[in-house]
């Protein structure tokens, strides 16, 4: 069943209307980890913000449906979205510190965003140390009379994780929590997340540039270029079986730590180009080895089946 | 061209809090010329602080760093100045290194001129050469920095470098701030150039991954020790200290794929303060095989095989 369901999204800037994502459609079932994978610029995260309603200012989603459990997350009133934030969408960024108050306590912290939402019932400190202990803070008693300063970089997001599992959401939306930390750490908040996934039968949208860090964490993913959803499908079709040129060259382009070969890394010429300069025609066909006059008149729609979508009029791996 | 570090030491003294950051704690690499050495590890690890030390912009509290048979520390004003040419570095921000309000022409003329080494006439043909190097359009030369993309600025990086005329690049985190299209042609240009010019390369990276694909050795760092040493396929493909094994695993690797292996954690704990380091092995605190003797013994790096080295008497036993 489909939880969460974004069609038809496109988000402009307000002043002298600039396309920044575009007809972007996905949906996220339910207990479903879904990927939404892209570089700088491509809209991963305006599209994940807009969900909550928390695009920043100058920014506007002006066409397309938001739906989580069959209400228009677009249409609701404020005061609405405000019990859905939080308690029934949490979500975590990339440095905690924009989620934490750097003057409050952390016990004091966790129990104002319970408080806020009087619609769950009562709840105590009680809970709070439970949500503390099962992300792994050691010395709760002490914890919860620190200020956020006083806990390392992972902590620190492991607090935020804390803090977005509190009142047991049904989605989370996470951009970027582990791209700050060091390698070791990020290892140990992804094995965390993965854990109290499974515990807690959670939903998750998992937004990020590293194809690594995806691999093994969601089911499903979509490949985001300049605004648009370029390629989506099951993990294993996507990394197996990529149909995107650009999708096979972000992955052709990438070492392994545990390589052994010193076969030279194949590259993608140019840059990403800005999703309002593309117009009709397909973003990456000037990086495209593959693109003909078409790629550079049309626009490729994003067909396929569930299992896996492209949009390229040549898909690489399938014979037309 | 040896660059000989030895024993290198570096501390800090926080004044207000009377206490010393140990930033170094004890570093031997010999580098031959036209090498590259990969030194990989955590934030905090002294990796950067080690790039410092050897372009000459800091000296070691204990020890020495030798180029080409010239201790570092005793260069005159004016030797110190070549030593910084034939050394370069190259920083991860390259919108950080570079001059926002100097054009990018002028900026490498500046390089050419602080050093002496072209005049007159010869500087723009000499500019022009050095920006095809890169791979960059001459016409990029009237633009300033904010007007180039991440790769191109990080291109004009290694152009100044280049400039000085180096025969070692010091490469800190080169390819990090960049998108992930285009590391891959930076990491290729790099490799291409090495060829071309016979450079020697020292490349710093928390990215196993990119080390892996550059280096001839690899050091891996933690808490300013070096733990493993040896070829990249010795330790990339047969890492024996526990920490590289951890690193490796915790890695994202995209060519890994449904294993739920890799998202079990490796190793808890965090990295201790440089402040307080912990007695014996800088590792034990959070290794899975550390006994009794690693909490009060310090092990030194020790060959156990074909210049495999390991910081560690669990696996050196």
């Amino acid at each position: 069943m489909s939880l969460l369901q974004v069609s038809h999204l496109s988000i402009f800037t307000s002043q002298e209307p600039r396309v920044l994502v575009n007809d972007v459609s996905f949906e996220i079932n339910q207990g479903e980890a879904v990927g939404l994978v892209g570089e700088s610029g491509s809209g991963k995260t305006l599209s994940a913000l807009s969900i909550l309603g928390l695009l920043p200012r100058g920014v506007e989603a002006t066409h397309g449906e938001i739906n989580f459990e069959g209400r228009s997350l677009r249409k609701i009133d404020a005061e609405s979205m405000r019990k859905i934030r939080g308690n029934e969408i949490a979500m975590i960024y990339q440095d905690p510190m924009t989620a934490l108050n750097p003057v409050m306590k952390l016990g004091d912290q966790l129990m104002e965003v319970i408080e806020s939402h009087p619609e769950v019932g009562e709840l105590t400190i009680e809970r709070v140390r439970e949500v503390l202990r099962d992300v792994g803070i050691p010395d709760i008693a002490r914890a919860i009379n620190s200020y956020p300063h006083e806990f390392s970089g992972g902590m620190r997001q492991r607090i935020v994780i804390a803090m977005a599992l509190l009142l047991s959401p049904k989605l989370l939306i996470a951009d970027e929590p582990t791209t700050a930390l060091d390698v070791t750490i990020q290892q140990q908040i992804l094995a965390l997340v993965a854990e109290e996934r499974q515990k807690r039968k959670l939903s998750m949208l998992w937004i990020t540039h590293d194809l690594g860090v995806v691999a093994n964490l969601v089911d499903r993913l979509h490949v985001m270029y300049a605004g648009r959803i370029v390629e989506s499908g099951t993990v294993k079709e996507i990394f197996e079986n990529p149909q995107h040129p650009y999708t096979q060259g972000l992955l052709t382009s990438l070492p392994s730590p545990r390589g052994s070969s010193r076969a030279r890394l194949s590259s993608i010429p140019g840059v990403p180009e800005k999703p309002w300069m593309v117009g009709t025609s397909c973003a990456f066909a000037p990086r495209c080895a593959f693109a003909t006059d078409k790629c550079r008149q049309e626009l490729p729609k994003l067909s396929g089946n569930t299992a896996h979508k492209v949009a390229c009029f040549y898909p690489l791996g399938v014979n037309s | 061209m040896t660059l000989r570090i030895s024993a290198v030491e570096k501390r800090y003294e926080i004044a207000a809090s009377n206490a010393t950051v140990h930033a170094l704690n004890g570093i031997d690499i010999t580098l031959e010329p036209g090498k590259t050495l990969g030194i990989v590890g955590e934030s905090g690890c002294g990796k950067s602080t080690l790039a410092r030390l050897i372009v000459g912009l800091e000296s070691p509290s204990v020890g020495s760093i030798n180029w080409n048979g010239k201790d570092v520390e005793n260069l005159s004003r004016n030797s110190l100045r070549t030593h910084q040419s034939a050394i370069q570095l190259v920083f991860q921000d390259p919108y950080s290194s570079l001059n926002p309000r100097q054009r990018i022409g002028e900026s490498i003329v500046e390089v050419l001129t602080v050093h002496k080494l072209r005049h007159g006439s010869e500087i723009e043909a000499r500019v022009d050469e050095l920006l095809s190097l890169v791979g960059l359009a001459t016409d990029l030369k009237s633009r300033y920095p904010h007007q180039l993309s991440g790769g191109q600025r990080q291109r004009v990086s290694i152009c100044r470098a280049l400039a000085a005329e180096p025969q070692l690049l010091v490469l800190d985190e080169p390819v990090s701030a960049l998108d992930v299209s285009v590391r891959a042609e930076v990491m290729n240009l790099l490799i291409d150039l090495r060829e071309k010019l016979g450079l020697t390369y020292i490349f710093i990276s928390h990215d196993l991954a990119m080390i892996n694909y550059i280096s001839d050795y690899i050091a891996v760092m933690y808490l300013g020790k070096i733990v493993e040493f040896g070829t990249w396929h010795q330790v990339a493909n047969h890492p024996r200290h526990p920490y590289t094994e951890a690193l490796l695993r915790a890695m994202p690797d995209h060519t890994v794929i449904g294993n739920p292996e890799s998202l079990k954690k490796t190793i808890s704990g965090e990295v201790p303060n440089p402040i307080n380091l912990p007695s014996g092995c800088p590792f034990h605190l959070r290794c899975p095989i550390a006994t009794p003797q690693c909490t009060v013994e310090v092990q030194n790096l020790i060959n156990i095989d074909n210049g495999h080295a390991v910081a560690c008497m669990e696996v050196s036993r």
